[in-house]
């Protein structure tokens, strides 16, 4: 569908991440929504400015710079909509990530239920849970209210009981939640967010609403054994909203030039990703992965259902020593394809935490980042693993089929080879079965989820205009042999009707010189009860495949992909991996 | 593009906010002088409650338990005080466990707040408060160096700082530490030794200055009793020149040493102050810049860092790093007649 110039509708979009705040312009070329140009400035939202709009400011100087548009004069500021002249722009977004995580209390009936919920709710933000509240950790009313006063969190997430289910339990707790909120200064007193049994509302309303901020929304779980968070996970964003609102200078003069299109960064991709698994096969899914400079995301979408993980302090840049947290140096420096000394290694680490917006400089500094990249992706995939499965009531710690698999983040995308960004998405989320791994090369997937809701059109043409890049379909077969041994047997078939076929040995990551866009069919058959997602353990079957821009790639290294106890032998691995990746540039 | 400023100067203007996050009573007055160590605002740290149930503990109901309430919200209890009763053949009664106020009474309920002990608030300076924020803190000026750090362990001091040597380049050895530097904040290049933080913990020095510090060495950096703040980072790099310069200059001169936890998101940096009063007034530093050729920078990262040195030239287009990376950079002379392009995100304007 063509956009005629009356109708169309420019858009800048705004992403204020931790490190840089980035400036998307968007704009009908050609009869059609396209991309036009991006921009980036320091992000200022903390000291020594506490004011996000001069980072913002700067990024669309930027942009203007690049694009030779005038989108705000020194008079009147911001020029929206744009005028006859084509001076300014039409709409305007804004997508956020920058800030400290908010502290969240989770409260919750039963540890293992209704806690579990609220945890998961909270992770789909960027949020830290400082403690936990629940019937099982035997705390009295006195220390639940000691706990609130000292913590005092920006948000207390309250779930548990079914509707019509427990009430009385959940009242005692809800008590001590009210009086430690009557405590605490009114300009410091949390923001609640109830999504318990539904029965109870009313109540929670006259105790806790003139006390404290309260959001109700329906049971996370009003049922046992259903779940409906979306609602709350809403409600959660609003308030991620008032969050940085409160904490953040600024922000009400963005949500003034957006008209109050503002969500967080995790929110918009998780969004996005779910609008292009209803565009592309719903039932195949869709991931989108971003490694942040302090926080990694994971969303995933399949047959209307949707994933989304944030894990804050789980990055490449300020939130890299949270990798060193959460792994040992031995687990980063595995994914080396060179001997580095330890003490470098973990030097490395520190400094770019404490300069995140500085880059590698040597090719060995590089190797860490890529290195951090695949184990904080690693760290991320498999604590999403578990909710991926959920979804399809499968059971397994592996990555379960999706495909494709999209990665945006300054680390994959401006990574000096396409083969770095690949082996990071290919380490890190160690796919199965048959996908494509895609890069969206100008990080636009946020800008375009924040877009989607003013702007759908424009989100269906920016993605149908080529804007990710096909990195190479993936072959993973699942199952373990001997390395060396022939595991998979594959005929390729070409347009031109020309064949080949290939043995692939268990342990090896192999190329198929298929071009970019060139779409060829495969035959696979897996020996040994390998399972390359055909129905099954030495299922055979023919797939539809197409060329990425490093062919396509059969990684036959195992599922979970183990290492060897010789890091040196490790290191050299690696090595050839990469060279075997490299040869295809 | 926009840079953040390190600063290290040698005459600045130093304006600080001493403040607590939440309610306490101010207990300096304007004009006031301070130390570092002096205390300038009280409050309860950690307000520890209690909540009783009066109407269990005297077995009635919640309205009766409220008739029989004899304190209410606003009451000062001692320990032992009678909060509610007597009731029954035994004259039963609730008393106070511990000494507190009484925040909420009713619906058969009882919470109060229990007496803790104060918490402190240091000055963390020396200087002058020029402006006392009501019932949080304080704001403090002074004139004098200021070096800003990267590191701290979170420990604050005040006292003669002794640089082991003229040239901070070196490593710190156990054997440089002696007796000599009893009671005084010590300066050195940097340290990867674990043993030697034990034996200036063993001497005792009052706090320590370093350029770098090994990463290893922060689980027992952090652990250790007094203050140590890192300037340049983590590794074996010597420090800055300009820190370096400061530092010997004012051998045996008081300084005041907060090794705060550094936190860029608010601005919390770990630094030096050596308030020189008597000096003329300069003007306050500026915290943000746009890099251009000419100014100072800082090499934060790579090979070149913690160097000083000048920007001759910068890029107006991406270049190519040997690594692959393609990023704006500057042309940067700096040591003895070297030369680089480094990139613009790996230096920071340098004050002085």
């Amino acid at each position: 569908m063509d956009i005629t110039t009356v109708s169309a509708k420019s858009l800048i979009t705004l992403d204020i991440g931790n490190t840089i705040t980035r400036a998307l312009f968007f704009d009908v070329v050609s009869g059609k929504y396209r991309f036009v140009a991006s921009a980036s400035a320091p992000t200022t939202a903390g000291a020594p400015l506490f004011d996000v709009t001069e980072g913002a400011w700067r990024a669309i100087e930027e942009l203007q710079h690049i694009t030779s548009r005038t989108f705000f004069s020194e008079k009147e500021g911001l020029i929206i909509p744009s005028t006859k002249d084509n001076q300014g722009v039409d709409i305007m977004a804004a997508t956020m990530s920058a800030g400290n995580p908010i502290s969240v209390v989770t409260v919750g009936l039963l540890d293992n239920v209704s806690l579990l919920n609220a945890q998961y709710l909270a992770h789909t933000t960027y949020s830290k849970i400082m403690a936990e509240i629940s019937l099982n950790d035997r705390r009295t009313s006195s220390d639940r209210i000691n706990l609130l006063t000292e913590k005092r969190p920006d948000l207390i997430i309250i779930t548990g009981g079914t509707n019509k289910g427990a009430s009385k339990s959940l009242l005692n707790i809800l008590e001590s939640i009210g009086l430690s909120s009557y405590l605490i200064d009114e300009s410091q007193r949390p923001h609640i967010l109830y999504a318990g049994n539904e029965e109870l509302q009313e109540e929670v309303k006259s105790g806790l609403e003139k006390i404290s901020k309260l959001r109700i929304a329906p049971n996370i779980q009003p049922v046992l054994g259903k779940e409906n968070i979306y609602p709350a996970q809403n409600e959660l964003n609003e308030i991620y909203k008032d969050v940085r609102i409160k904490q953040t200078g600024g922000i009400r003069e963005v949500l003034s030039w957006t008209d109050d299109n503002f969500t967080s960064t995790a929110s918009a991709l998780g969004r996005v990703i779910r609008f292009l698994s209803e565009k592309y096969e719903p039932e195949k899914g869709v991931m989108g992965i971003d490694i942040g400079s302090y926080a990694t995301i994971l969303a995933a979408a399949s047959s209307g259902e949707e994933t989304l993980r944030v894990f804050p302090g789980l990055g490449v840049g300020a939130g890299c020593t949270g990798v060193l947290e959460e792994s040992s140096l031995e687990e980063i420096t595995r994914w080396l394809p060179l001997k580095l000394a330890e003490q470098d290694v973990r030097d490395y680490i520190y400094t770019k935490s404490a300069y995140p917006a500085s880059l590698p400089t040597e090719s060995e500094h590089l190797e860490i980042e890529i290195a951090l990249a695949k184990q904080a992706l690693r760290i991320a995939s498999k604590k999403t693993i578990p909710s991926l499965h959920k979804r399809s009531a499968a059971s397994s710690s592996l990555m379960p089929p999706i495909e494709p698999i999209i990665g945006l983040g300054r680390i994959l995308t401006q990574a000096p080879t396409r083969s770095q960004s690949l082996s990071i998405l290919l380490d890190g989320i160690q796919p199965t079965g048959v996908t494509t791994l895609a890069l969206d090369q100008n990080d636009l997937l946020p800008g375009l989820g924040a877009a989607s809701d003013i702007n759908p059109l424009l989100t269906v043409q920016v993605i149908e205009s080529n804007t990710f890049l096909n990195l190479g379909t993936i072959i993973a077969p699942m199952g373990y042999a001997r390395p060396g041994t022939p595991i998979l047997r594959i005929r390729v078939n070409r347009e031109d009707g020309r064949t080949f076929t290939r043995e692939i040995k268990f342990g090896s990551l192999t190329v198929l010189p298929i071009e970019l866009g060139e779409k060829v069919s495969l035959h696979l058959r897996p020996l040994h009860r390998f399972d390359v997602g055909m129905g099954g353990p030495g299922k055979s079957g023919k797939v539809n495949a197409v060329g990425g821009s490093l062919g396509i790639i059969i990684d036959a290294r195992g599922r979970p992909l183990h290492f060897l106890q010789d890091q040196e032998k490790n290191w050299k691995r690696n090595e050839t991996w990469i060279k075997t990746l490299l040869k295809y540039e | 593009m926009l840079s953040k400023v390190k600063h290290i100067h040698a005459l600045t203007n130093i304006r600080r906010e001493r403040v607590l996050s939440s309610d306490g009573h101010v207990i300096v007055r304007r004009m006031q002088k301070v130390t570092p160590t002096d205390v300038i605002v009280v409050a309860p740290l950690m307000a520890k409650y209690l909540l009783l149930d009066i109407a269990q503990g005297l077995n009635v109901t919640p309205a009766r338990a409220d008739e029989l309430l004899q304190r209410r919200a606003g009451d000062e209890l001692s320990t032992g005080d009678v909060i509610a009763g007597p009731i029954g053949l035994f004259q039963r009664v609730i008393r106070a466990p511990f000494s507190g106020l009484v925040k909420i009474a009713g619906e058969g309920k009882v919470l109060y707040e229990i007496t803790s002990q104060p918490f402190e608030l240091q000055a963390g300076m020396e200087g002058t408060v020029t402006n006392i924020i009501p019932e949080r803190g304080a704001i403090i000026e002074t004139r004098g160096a200021l070096i800003q750090g990267l590191w701290g362990n979170g420990n604050i001091t005040y006292g003669v700082i002794q640089p082991v040597s003229n040239n901070l380049n070196q490593e710190l050895s156990a054997e440089q530490i002696n007796i000599g530097f009893r009671g005084a904040i010590l300066a050195a290049g940097y340290c990867s030794n674990p043993e030697v933080l034990e034996i200036a913990a063993n001497i005792p020095i009052k706090g320590l200055i370093l350029g770098s510090i090994s990463s290893d060495l922060i689980p027992a950096a952090q652990s250790i009793s007094y203050p140590i703040l890192v300037i340049d980072g983590f590794g074996s790099t010597p420090m800055n020149s300009a820190a370096e310069k400061i530092l010997v200059a004012n051998r045996d001169r008081n300084i005041a040493l907060n090794a705060q936890v550094y936190d860029p998101f608010l601005g919390k940096y770990p630094e030096i102050i050596i308030s020189q009063p008597n000096q003329p007034e300069p003007d306050l530093p500026i915290e943000t810049e746009t890099l251009s050729s000419g100014k100072r920078v800082i090499i934060v990262n790579g090979p070149q860092a913690p160097q000083i040195g000048t920007i001759d030239y910068i890029y107006p287009r991406k270049q190519l790093l040997s690594n692959g990376i393609e990023t704006r950079t500057a042309e940067v002379s700096y040591g003895h007649e070297k030369r680089a392009a480094i990139p613009l995100s790996n230096v920071e304007i340098l004050k002085e």
